[in-house]
């Protein structure tokens, strides 16, 4: 999992980093406000931050609160690093939108411990953002399901009765066929639809749709086929 | 039971047209009702032993209509015809006591093809009788 770390003293931030790393993170070193403020605009951020409270310029909790302020697509975890241990301080950080706060000079078990709390909040925002969205998708194939397969029903039965008073060598009897081949695609599409069994989705142009291929295999079944 | 006649229950009006055109070129004599509610005071009046009828209907739905129907007439024989069904509806359909249930768009090859069945075990069961 990434981390990010603000701390502009470069011998706390070193030590910072290193212990972090040899925890498995990644870690994300900036050195002011500013800086990682820029990290958390890209679309790849990391969601878990430690920030130090005292930096030149956007300091700790002026950066908490910026970051507060966004509309963010990821749950993001901030905790507040600082030399200040008064009560008020602590209400303070909270308040400006800090998770966690840990007093310097810190112990490592503690940070670790602190830094591992963030981490299951984070995996159980991102677990409940992916099953809401598969709600999402669920609730949508079912609408989609419901309304289109009304009308591709009457298309369906009507070529099909055509096709049934047709010869084979009526001119119009091609292009019918056509017809109803083009409705039975849509209608294997729209069963295909009410298969989907997760969330799953492929890039389009600047963006992303679901990839009903993927979404709707069933992939216990291709196991006992093979 | 000799007469081939079927009941469409179903809450489009292009839908029951259909079913009405499909069935009577091949033989069957259809009567349509637009709700579970219309499909149960026409029970009233005359018995349908075929019954094809959408889960989706206003008011009462399909599975609920069917386990009524089945109730009074358990020889009679229900085919789910919808266009969506979950998981969840599915296990109702057998429990409800459906013959079997199609997913919209079917071919009415397949629907004929279920009625034919429907008949041919009813002409078996009354000889037995």
């Amino acid at each position: 999992m990434k981390i990010l770390i603000a701390e502009d003293d470069f011998t706390s931030r070193t030590m910072l980093a290193a212990v972090l790393a040899k925890l498995g993170y990644e870690v994300i070193s900036t050195c002011n406000g500013e800086e990682a403020f820029d990290k958390f605009q890209k679309d790849d951020a990391p969601q878990l931050a430690v920030l130090d409270w005292e930096m030149q310029g956007l300091d700790g909790i002026s950066l908490c609160r910026k970051l507060r302020e966004q509309e963010r697509k990821e749950p993001l975890y901030l905790i507040l690093l600082t030399a200040r241990g008064e009560s008020e301080d602590i209400v303070k950080g909270l308040e400006a939108g800090a998770d966690d706060y840990i007093a310097k000079p810190y112990d490592n078990a503690e940070l670790q411990a602190r830094i591992n709390v963030g981490r299951r909040i984070i995996m159980l925002q991102n677990e409940m953002r992916e099953r809401e969205k598969f709600q999402g998708v669920l609730e949508m194939a079912g609408a989609v399901c419901h309304e289109l397969n009304q009308p591709l029903q009457v298309v369906s039965g009507y070529s099909e009765m055509l096709l049934m008073g047709l010869k084979t060598g009526d001119p119009n009897y091609e292009k019918l066929e056509t017809i109803k081949t083009g409705i039975d695609r849509i209608g294997e599409l729209t069963h295909k639809i009410m298969k989907i069994a997760r969330y799953q989705s492929k890039p389009y142009l600047k963006s992303k749709i679901i990839d009903i291929e993927q979404a709707s295999r069933n992939e216990k079944k291709e196991i006992i086929n093979e | 039971m000799n007469e081939k006649r079927i009941l469409v229950v179903d809450d489009e009006p292009q839908i029951r047209n259909m079913y009405s055109q499909m069935f009577s070129t091949s033989g069957y004599e259809v009567t349509t009702a637009d709700s579970a509610e219309t499909a149960l005071e026409i029970f009233k009046k005359e018995l349908y032993w075929i019954i094809f009828l959408d889960l989706n209907l206003p008011g009462m739905n399909g599975i609920e209509l069917c386990r009524q129907i089945r109730k009074q007439y358990p020889m009679a024989i229900c085919y789910a015809v919808t266009g969506y069904v979950s998981l969840f509806e599915l296990s109702d359909c057998r429990e409800a006591g459906f013959e079997d249930y199609f997913t919209k768009p079917v071919n009415f090859s397949d629907l004929l093809d279920a009625a034919e069945h429907a008949f041919k075990k009813l002409e078996r069961w009354k000889k037995k009788q």
